[in-house]
């Protein structure tokens, strides 16, 4: 008998101990950190919210907590709501939001762009719309900057999943000092940061000739930086990657071909499938690689990440950001827009919380410290009668940067089927690397994009 | 009296006995059902749906096998598959080799030193696998790699090789790193299997003449069976299961693409296709049945031996 009862107790302290252990219903993510496990309340007795969450990837310094914090706590002393903030990695935060999705445990807010608030969780119903933020006003000031940015941010029949907050212009980088050693300096406009598609292949040849060994890597292990190898391609001859209407990849132009084809052939440039574009980065700050096409202002001011110096390689050597070779020297660039989105969780009242957070970052005098902490642009000119176009005139690399913004392109990246047409355009560079036929691997992989769109589940 | 009485107690106390027993295994058969059974079935159920993560249902909806007649066109898949079973046929037979070869060497020496060769080749397995593929990933690298730079250096190449971006060389890569951290805990099994010998009869074979290969095929490999059976059938398992690797070095590129990544990347990652969910239980399904069918077949010969 005593056997029994001590098996009982401990099958029951054993169950108690799983449940214990158990997020319950509640959600991982409405438990405070260094509590004794009891849900923490979200919300006061009079029904006020009283809690949000905030998933965001590393835009920035929103990827710093010490950084989000200042933010986070001065927005709690205005409104009292406090901000529980989770910080995501580009490698597994798609994982992890999905998962919270399919577990009906998504964040009220999350940061990103386009790509993935409007394409993706938006057109699978799972966002908020925000139209309502926007008044005549709001937009005005917004497409005074970039009139880009508001359709990017809308799908097709006009709701809204993203709230703008910054953008940026993706361009790639040369190293300077080893342009000048070959003597391949000569072929750049560093007045205008732009150089055209002949000069280019000038430079890269003058590089190999001095250097003898690869300077310039078409990454292409993975999707990471693949921003960069797009740009390049497309911008070589005038090729594109979506149709106007973003119904469609169009990357089988002919003069996509003539790109890969020039590139594949060149002594200097390599196709390189063990590289993404972070490795490709750390290999241009080592001054292993003279020309990096990953780039943008975040890795102007910090290459690396490395803390080192702005706009230097490892060894010091001067960095600059330049636009993307083309025929004529202005080029299209890839933008980066980057807000808020709201998850619809079904509670009214943490979605008001949330636009009340949205309102105070993106559309009000503190929008000053929010975009200054993404170290990106301002999307709009003004917030609520706070002058933001010149929040950067302090910072000389900013300003400077501001050159590159005139370029940008269409942003495409909202096209359905993105995921899937990302995997095929890594995967195609690969077999174009390792030297099959280009137009062969080209149009089998955007056909395998096209179809990918076709049997996609969003919309 | 008592002698009718005795049986029925004896039920009674065998039924208490056997109440506790199961008692005690409940909280095991609660998480095995919970993480093992109860997904198996619904991952079974999933693989002839067209579930995704945006449909309104769950389950989405019944479509009967379309999903693995799609497998079977689906020329990623294929090379997955194909990768996968590289994988497990070079992988098993050399690490279950090394292993056996290692701890004959060693499972004589004396303790201390015999703990140190352990310990050396058991290192790999506790190391956490993003940290030990970190270092791999460093030592292959096309620029400042140490492979290169060694092979540069005495001059076997004249140009760098790109281990990881090659696809003649990044899967044997990715195969080097599984054999590091997959000979351990084999070799630790071998050597406590070999010192349970039963030495009478070893000593007994050499008095009667046998050789030392005689002495090890007669004698002690059929008494480090069971061992080598469970080692076959766990380096089976892991070497399906090739994941991480795979991860952090190359994305399932270069030619390295296996079926668990390839469920992985349907299932996390194309979630805007329809059906995912769907379509990655069915690879599933197919990596239980391949697991399934070779650990039988190991166990069959095994018992045939």
């Amino acid at each position: 008998m005593k056997k029994r009862i001590l098996a009982m107790l401990l099958a029951v302290g054993m169950i108690l101990g799983l449940a214990a252990c158990s997020n319950g219903t509640q959600g991982s993510g409405n438990t405070p950190a260094g509590n004794s496990g009891t849900p923490a309340p979200t919300g006061n007795q009079s029904g006020e919210v009283t809690e949000i969450t905030l998933w965001t990837y590393p835009i920035g310094n929103w990827g710093k907590e010490a950084e989000v914090n200042k933010l986070t706590e001065a927005f709690k002393a205005e409104t009292g709501i406090s901000v529980k903030v989770e910080y995501l990695a580009y490698a597994d935060g798609d994982d992890k939001v999905n998962s919270a999705i399919t577990a009906k445990g998504a964040p009220d807010l999350i940061m990103e762009g386009p790509e993935r608030l409007v394409a993706n969780w938006g057109a699978n119903g799972y966002m908020v719309d925000l139209s309502d933020m926007l008044d005549d006003t709001d937009k005005a000031e917004i497409n005074a900057v970039n009139p880009g940015t508001l359709a990017a941010c809308t799908t097709a029949d006009g709701k809204v999943y993203e709230y703008p907050l910054v953008m940026t212009a993706h361009c790639m980088a040369i190293n300077l000092d080893a342009f000048k050693e070959a003597g391949a300096d000569q072929y750049l406009d560093l007045e205008n940061h732009t150089w055209t598609t002949e000069n280019f292949i000038k430079a890269v040849e003058a590089l190999y000739a001095h250097y003898g060994e690869t300077v310039g890597a078409v990454y292409c292990a993975g999707q990471g930086g693949d921003q960069g190898t797009r740009a390049l391609v497309n911008n070589l001859y005038g090729g594109t990657f979506t149709d106007a209407g973003h119904t469609t990849y169009t990357w089988d132009d002919p003069k996509n071909i003539q790109a890969l084809e020039l590139l594949k052939g060149m002594d200097g440039i390599d196709f390189d499938a063990s590289l993404q574009g972070g490795d490709e980065i750390k290999l241009f700050y080592q001054g292993i690689l003279k020309m990096a096409f990953c780039w943008n202002i975040a890795q102007q001011l910090d290459p690396n990440a490395a803390g080192t110096g702005s706009g230097k390689t490892i060894n010091g050597e001067e960095i600059v950001f330049m636009s993307f070779p083309s025929e004529t020297g202005e080029s299209a660039l890839q933008g980066g827009i980057w807000g808020f989105g709201v998850f619809d969780n079904g509670d009214p009242a943490k979605i008001e919380a949330a636009k009340k957070f949205i309102k105070y970052m993106a559309d009000s005098e503190h929008a000053v410290d929010a975009v200054k902490t993404a170290n990106y642009f301002p999307v709009r000119s003004a917030a609520e009668g706070t002058d933001l176009s010149t929040i950067w005139a302090d910072n000389e690399i900013m300003d400077q940067y501001q050159v590159l913004m005139p370029y940008l392109g269409d942003y495409y990246q909202v096209t359905t089927g993105w995921a899937g047409a990302r995997t095929e355009w890594w995967n195609m560079l690969q077999e174009v690397g390792r030297g099959d036929d280009i137009a062969t691997a080209v149009a089998n992989h955007a056909a395998a994009a096209n179809e990918a769109a076709a049997n996609a589940s969003a919309g | 009296m008592a002698r009718q009485s005795q049986p029925a107690m004896s039920r009674a106390l065998q039924r208490r006995e056997n109440v506790s027993g199961y008692l005690f295994m409940l909280p095991s058969l609660i998480f095995f059902a919970g993480f093992v059974i109860i997904p198996m079935f619904i991952c079974i159920f999933l693989s002839l749906t067209d579930a995704n993560m945006h449909g309104s249902s769950m389950f989405g909806n019944f479509i009967g096998f379309a999903n693995f007649v799609k497998l079977f066109s689906d020329k990623t898949f294929l090379r997955a598959l194909w990768n996968t079973f590289l994988i497990v046929v070079v992988s098993v037979p050399t690490v279950c080799i090394f292993s056996l070869w290692v701890s004959s060497a060693i499972y004589k020496m004396h303790g201390a030193a015999r703990s140190f060769f352990r310990i050396v080749f058991y290192l790999p397995v506790v190391t956490g696998s993003v940290a030990v593929t970190v270092v791999w990933k460093w030592m292959y690298d096309n620029y400042t790699g140490i492979f290169n730079y060694v092979l540069k250096g005495v001059g076997l190449i004249d140009k760098n090789i790109n281990w990881l971006g090659d696809e003649r060389f990044a899967l044997w890569c990715i195969i080097l790193i599984l054999f590091t951290t997959s000979v351990g805990q084999p070799i630790v099994l071998y050597v406590s299997a070999l010192g349970n010998v039963d030495q009478s009869l070893v000593e007994a074979a050499q008095v009667d003449g046998a050789n030392n290969f005689q002495v090890f095929w007669k004698i002690k490999w059929p008494q480090i069976m069971p061992t080598t059976l469970y080692i076959l059938v766990i380096t089976t398992i892991n070497s399906f299961q090739c994941f991480a690797l795979i991860q952090l070095l190359t994305s399932g590129g270069s030619g390295t693409n296996t079926v668990m990544y390839y469920i992985y990347f349907t299932a996390f990652k194309l979630t805007e296709q329809a059906g995912h969910f769907g379509y990655a239980n069915a690879m599933g399904v197919i990596l239980a049945l391949a697991i399934a069918a070779l650990s039988a077949l190991q166990f069959r010969l095994a018992k045939e031996k």
